[in-house]
């Protein structure tokens, strides 16, 4: 994933997914990053300081939010990151956005091998 | 606190130390950091595994640096209009107070001299005339003082919050 064509696809595609996936659910940051790296099998391995700007950018949109939440026993508190009402709307247009995006790419290359 | 949460506490405020972010940004990302940490140590990670996975305080601080860069601060290059005008304004401020303290500095070096005492008199002796005709001019001198401390004051708030502008 070091060319420059895999790294820009994959920016988009970040923001897209990490919305989506606090929106399903409140999560940690590390959460975060175990999840996309086991789900995609290694493919979306991200580091600390690469999700940290995707969460800062979404979190100064208004589209999550972050806030402390206590662990069980005697761990430490971690930040967790919520969706707001806006984050939620704004992650359904998203995944339209990739619908479509999806289905007109694959038309145009499907049709592309049929002529 | 235990060897290792010593450890640990050093490491992080190692970290911290190298991050080259403004303030508020190093925070916001420290805290998401130090999670990340104690989310990994619930997940059963040691912290001989946290140390090889982030390296070296240098290391780790240098990864955050390199993907942080979109949150570094631009300064906008309108402060400077704002500098401009807080330069004018205490300059101008300058050369109205000065006279005036000169001339406050001089009264009062003419009192504590005996012989001077006699000034002292007439000054006195003429102090309803003076009142009278500085009074309008008094006023005006007060608008003349106003605006450029107005002006420092703008100049100087416009130009440190120009300072943080957030790079796009």
């Amino acid at each position: 994933m070091d060319d420059r064509f895999a790294q820009q696809l994959k920016k988009g595609v970040l923001d897209m997914l990490v919305l989506e996936l606090i929106c399903s659910a409140p999560r940690y940051g590390y959460e975060l990053l175990t999840l996309l790296k086991n789900q995609s099998d290694g493919m979306f391995s991200l580091k600390e300081g690469t999700l940290y700007p995707i969460l800062y950018r979404l979190e100064d949109e208004g589209l999550i939010h972050s806030a402390w939440s206590q662990g069980a026993g005697r761990s430490a508190p971690k930040k967790i990151y919520e969706a707001t009402p806006e984050g939620i709307l704004e992650s359904q247009r998203r995944l339209a956005v990739w619908q479509q995006f999806q289905e007109t790419t694959n038309r145009i290359l499907l049709g592309g091998t049929e002529t | 606190m235990t060897d290792a949460e010593k450890k640990m506490k050093r490491y992080v405020t190692a970290v911290e130390r190298r991050l080259n972010l403004p303030r508020e940004v190093r925070a916001r990302v420290m805290s998401d950091f130090s999670s990340s940490i104690a989310a990994r140590r619930e997940a059963g990670q040691s912290d001989e595994e946290i140390y090889a996975e982030f390296g070296a305080p240098s290391k780790a601080a240098a990864d955050l640096n390199e993907q942080m860069k979109e949150f570094t601060y631009r300064k906008s290059p309108w402060r400077f209009g704002f500098a401009a005008l807080a330069v004018w304004g205490g300059l101008t401020l300058l050369r109205l107070l000065i006279p005036q303290l000169m001339y406050w500095g001089f009264r009062l070096s003419a009192l504590f001299r005996p012989e001077a005492s006699s000034i002292g008199i007439i000054g006195g002796a003429d102090g309803p005339t003076t009142i009278f005709v500085t009074s309008p001019v008094s006023m005006l001198i007060g608008l003349y003082i106003l605006l450029p401390l107005l002006a420092v004051i703008v100049g100087l708030w416009g130009f440190f919050r120009l300072r943080k502008c957030r790079r796009k």
